[in-house]
């Protein structure tokens, strides 16, 4: 089925209901008003309080942890260690080098060793302080090039590399000899840290023998509940997870929801009792996963009509402690390698490795943030050697329908990279605001940057996604998903898709919190597939309920069933008037005349491969595109940088509601301002040395750029409903490189790494770095 | 991170209720708690006596009397910054209490706070540095004065005796003809510390600089004058190629942090020390001038 046509082809109708329509958020006045329950508004009086004691050393053997100082502190209740883990003491995503308790060695300052479980917080943290631990330390590898050292110890059994990528496409030898310019340089992008308003939290109730109840803020539900089940070496039906309302995720949650959870859930499990695990700010900050550092290399050669004839990439990425989810985000860099541009020739070569710090995870953009920096500095550096302008450069290569990634992957629809760059180019005045313009010590610059993102998980990985709507008797649906609201608003988009194709109203639903108990796995909401999956198994819900609700009416009306419509909470017949009933009445008639008033959604979409020798295949079902322009001004004196204004543009398939978009697309550029400009983690042998927002300096409202009408462009992909594709993590990866070329642009200064501060800025200023 | 740990809290809604509760071993005012709050959660308060002072109303005022500006120091940034007197007799200090924290920050924090908290980059110790600020200290047996200056000790350190209060802060209204300006950077444009802050004021007597007072902070242990500055200052007829070279001074006269993990490199410091009094002291001399 074409799920881009339903509504021709399975509703009979022209124009929308809701979907395309932005509308105000279900949830948007009980946000506002903090009537909003999160997961610490759950937390009864009387849980015990769990604390996690965490490694001083960045890489160390264990020779003794002596618990018994801390047991005897009044209020204490247990301290648990590796050897109480009941299952698994394994948590690794990807991976299985990741322990959940350190038993033997640590590898990052803040690894966590045990578990103190105490009556209250001052008890837990007296505890937690009383804990020994006696330590035989290791030399610590600290950057890449340490712990590819010839003799570097080693981190892991294995070895300090964790996984390693390719891609060969074409000859790149040959397409270097048939090139006019060619450039190489190294970029490199940081740690992010996530910086959600809400810190981690887990709480966890025991249910009677063999259950656990855990309520947490997370990204992937059954994530949790596989991790929980592993740890207390039970079945998945044995374990339920709710997630509550999440204050913000960006990736973070989808890695320290599990680990959260399971420690809540051991404490809660062996104590018989009520846990909660909540961090504060230093733990989120300094301990939980962050954005991926990586180095990337790139040599890229173009013609002397600017058409690119060759890219050879070396990937470094800077793991930490553990792989995590580092094998999919080397596989999405090494095939977005080239950005979102047809280059013949292709060779990648990706290599993840381990270092004793803080391990990198899940985060908006996965990947294609730091890859997009290197290609879009790039593309603005050859332009300028070639003497073109930056946007034709991009148009002259720009992936189109018939055109190959760099994983050979054929392009056969839904591409709307071209249009992208067309209208950010065309609403920013672009060859107008070129012009250089000063004043006094300011001056202004203008840059672009592009994005194309995969939909789904990486390296062919199976994924679907489940739903269930139900009609209840009174007219009203509830709708149920485990794709996660963290903000972003995705299930509401579900809840569209839903009340489009059932022609109920909106107010009509109620959007229930996630539960694993009570429906299939729907899987994550991480690779920008929470609306493109998720939204597709609700679509396949709806179509089947539909189906039921008219069968009922066809007999009411003793019409035909094509003849019968649905909409407004209104069931009608098409050629009488008259005979019209509402939802609330159909519900009661389903009900009576055994009619099935609830339907289960299941939705896979087709499958990819890839050969592991060549990296080349079908990588990803679809993939949502983006570009974004930029007007800077750069105070000469002091290096700050404004940003004046930003005009993003995105191929988004269909938008089910522009506004949600619109919320992502402008909180992504505070976002990505934040990592162009500002944000950075320091570390001092391994250890944080900023780890609260005091100094880990994020952008504040009033660093927020005007931002013009957001162009939404709409190449429909056809497996999708209504043909949308995901927006969240594509709306961050074009700001970066659109920043960059601005100041590059007003001051001649390109930068190969980010953040850049007013003050990195003020020093090539000063050295001439042009 | 800690808790907060086990604390006796006063709250006393007199000041001389405060006082004695001051006499207390250890005791420490709390004002807006935005600084306190967060030294007791990392351990770099050892006070187990807090008295709170939000009910002192006594200590909150702003007003004008025998050519004196006094400022109570539970006086709220959020009122510094809208008051109509300060505003219009002294706007260098409101333009500084508007870029301190943010809202809710403004609205918790004080002015006395912000001294006693004795922060090397203070956003209100430079403009009331510049204004010729003095401080007013009490305690169970009297009151002195002292000039803002000496009340700052080292970084996070004060001059303050034990049982001693920052009471009041006060400086004379300047005059017609005068104008002061503050400079800010910091690594965001809200809610940001300052890397630097540079507060600057002048009093001209026709074209010749007769007065000038210049405070430079999170550039020293401490907020400072830079009286070199100053002496080059006085006296002069000021234009733009004077403001340019005693500017550059700057550069050699501030002794800004060289500690590693600092907020800005002491390379970046001192040159931005030479922007920023270049634009404090030209906007202080136009200010100077429409001040007729």
């Amino acid at each position: 089925m074409e799920y881009d046509k339903i509504l021709e082809d399975l509703l009979g109708r022209k124009e929308f209901l809701v979907v395309g329509k932005s509308i105000i958020r279900t949830d948007a006045l009980d946000k506002a008003l903090g009537r909003a329950r999160f997961t610490s508004d759950y937390i009864q009086p009387g849980t015990v309080v769990v604390k996690e004691v965490y490694s001083t050393h960045p890489h160390a053997l264990i020779k003794r942890v002596d618990t018994s100082a801390a047991l005897k502190v009044p209020g204490v209740l247990a301290v648990y260690t590796g050897a109480d883990v009941p299952g698994m003491n394994q948590i690794g995503y990807a991976i299985p080098d990741q322990p959940f308790l350190c038993d033997e060695k640590v590898h990052f300052i803040g690894d966590p060793i045990a578990i103190v479980c105490a009556e209250d917080e001052y008890a837990a943290q007296e505890a937690r302080d009383a804990v020994v631990v006696d330590y035989d330390p290791l030399p610590a590898n600290l950057t890449i090039d340490e712990t590819l050292a010839k003799g570097a110890v080693h981190i892991h059994e294995g070895g300090n590399i964790a996984i390693e990528s390719r891609i060969r496409k074409g000859d790149v030898e040959k397409g270097f000899s048939e090139a006019k310019v060619e450039i190489e340089e190294t970029y490199e992008t940081p740690y992010q840290d996530h910086a959600y308003i809400e810190p981690d939290v887990a709480y966890a109730v025991p249910e009677g023998a063999g259950k656990v109840t855990v309520i947490g803020a997370m990204q992937s539900p059954f994530l949790v509940r596989e991790k929980v089940a592993d740890v207390l070496g039970w079945k998945l039906n044995q374990v339920r997870v709710i997630q509550a309302l999440t204050g913000g995720a960006f990736g973070g949650k989808d890695d320290t929801g599990p680990l959260v959870s399971a420690k809540a859930a051991m404490a809660a499990v062996k104590l018989g009792r009520p846990a909660a695990l909540v961090y504060d700010r230093f733990e989120v900050t300094a301990y939980t996963p962050k954005r991926f550092p990586s180095r990337i290399h790139l040599r890229t050669g173009v013609d002397k009509d600017g058409m690119l004839t060759a890219t050879k990439v070396d990937i470094k990425l800077d793991c930490g402690a553990f792989a995590n989810r580092a094998p999919y985000w080397l596989w999405r860099q090494t095939v977005h390698a080239t950005g979102p541009y047809e280059v013949p020739n292709v060779h990648v070569d990706g290599t993840a490795v381990y270092t004793n710090k803080v391990f990198g995870g899940s985060y908006r953009g996965f990947g294609d943030l730091a890859v997009h920096f290197a290609v879009d500095s790039h593309m603005d550096r050859l332009a300028n050697e070639l003497g073109m302008d930056p946007v034709e450069l991009r148009l002259r290569n720009v992936l189109t329908v018939g055109k190959r990634t760099a994983s050979d992957q054929l392009l056969d629809h839904s591409v709307g990279i071209e249009e992208c760059i067309r209208g950010v180019a065309e609403a920013s005045d672009w060859a107008k605001i070129r012009e250089p313009r000063r004043n006094g010590s300011k001056v202004r610059g203008v840059g672009i940057g592009t994005a194309h993102h995969g939909i789904s998980t990486s390296r062919g990985a199976p994924d679907w996604s489940a739903a269930s709507v139900i009609l209840n008797e009174d007219g009203s649906f509830t709708y149920r998903t485990s794709i996660c609201e963290l903000g972003q608003g995705t299930p509401i988009g579900h809840a569209k898709i839903v009340a489009e194709i059932v022609g109920a109203k909106m107010e009509a639903f109620h959007i229930e919190i996630p539960d694993t108990d009570t429906m299939a796995n729907a899987r994550p909401t991480h690779g920008s597939r929470g609306l493109t999956l998720g939204g597709t198994a609700a679509a396949d819900a709806a179509l089947k309920l539909r189906g039921q609700m008219v069968n009922i009416a066809a007999i009411l009306f003793e019409c035909e069933k094509d003849r019968v419509d649905l909409r407004d909470s209104v069931a009608s017949c098409k050629d009488d008037a008259s005979k019209t009933i509402s939802f609330k009445e159909l519900a009661r008639e389903m009900y009576i005349r055994g009619a099935n008033p609830a339907a289960y959604g299941f939705f896979t979409p087709p499958r990819r491969f890839f050969d592991p020798e060549t990296g080349l295949g079908v990588s990803y079902p679809a993939y949502t595109f983006a570009a974004t322009a930029c007007e800077v001004e750069v105070d000469l004196e002091t290096g700050q940088v404004e940003i004046l204004k930003i005009w993003p543009a995105m191929d988004v398939g269909k938008a089910i509601d522009p506004l949600l978009i619109d919320g992502q697309i402008h909180g992504a550029i505070s976002h990505g301002i934040g990592i162009a400009l500002m944000e950075s983690i320091r570390l001092d042998a391994g250890e944080v040395v900023n780890p609260n927002l005091t100094d880990y300096v994020i952008p504040s409202s009033m660093d927020t750029p005007e931002v013009a009408e957001s162009i939404l462009v709409e190449k429909p992909y056809r497996h999708s409903a209504f043909g949308a594709k995901g927006v969240g993590e594509p709306a961050i990866i074009s700001i970066v490189p659109a920043i960059s070329n601005a100041i590059y642009h007003a001051t001649g200064v390109s930068f190969n790494t980010i953040p850049i501060t007013a003050e990195r800025l003020h020093a090539a200023l000063r050295r001439g770095d042009r | 991170m800690n808790l907060i740990p086990d604390l006796e809290v006063h709250r006393p809604v007199s000041l001389g209720e405060a006082l004695k509760q001051m006499e207390a071993p250890g005791a420490k005012p709390l004002a807006g708690g935005t600084d306190l709050i967060i030294d007791l959660r990392e351990g770099a308060c050892e006070a187990r006596t807090l008295v709170d002072l939000t009910r002192v109303k006594e200590l909150d005022y702003i007003r004008e009397s025998e050519g004196m500006i006094r400022i109570g120091a539970m006086t709220h940034h959020t009122d510094l910054m809208t008051s109509g007197l300060i505003k219009t007799k002294a706007p260098v200090l409101s333009e500084a209490a508007s870029l301190v924290g943010s809202v809710q920050i403004r609205n918790l924090g004080t002015v006395g706070g912000n001294i006693c908290n004795a922060s090397p980059g203070a956003d209100t110790a430079t403009p009331l540095l510049a204004l010729g600020a003095e401080a007013t200290l009490s305690s169970s047996g009297g009151v002195r004065t002292i000039p803002l200056g000496e009340f700052f000790a080292g970084p996070k350190r004060t001059s303050l005796d034990t049982g001693e209060l920052l009471t009041e802060l006060s400086f004379p209204t300047p005059p017609t003809g005068s104008g002061g300006a503050f400079q800010k950077l910091g690594r965001r444009k809200g809610c940001t510390l300052s890397l630097i802050n540079i507060a600057a004021c002048v009093e001209l007597d026709g074209d010749t600089c007769s007065e000038v007072r210049v405070a430079v902070g999170a550039c020293a242990p401490t907020p400072v004058r830079i009286t070199d500055v100053e002496e080059m200052l006085k006296g002069k007829k000021v234009d733009e190629a004077v403001i340019d070279e005693v500017s550059s001074a700057c550069y050699g006269l501030v002794q800004p942090s060289q500690r590693a993990h600092s907020r800005a490199s002491e390379e970046y410091r001192r040159e931005m020390s030479c922007v920023l009094m270049r634009r404090a002291l030209t906007t202080a001399l136009e200010r100077a001038r429409g001040n007729k």
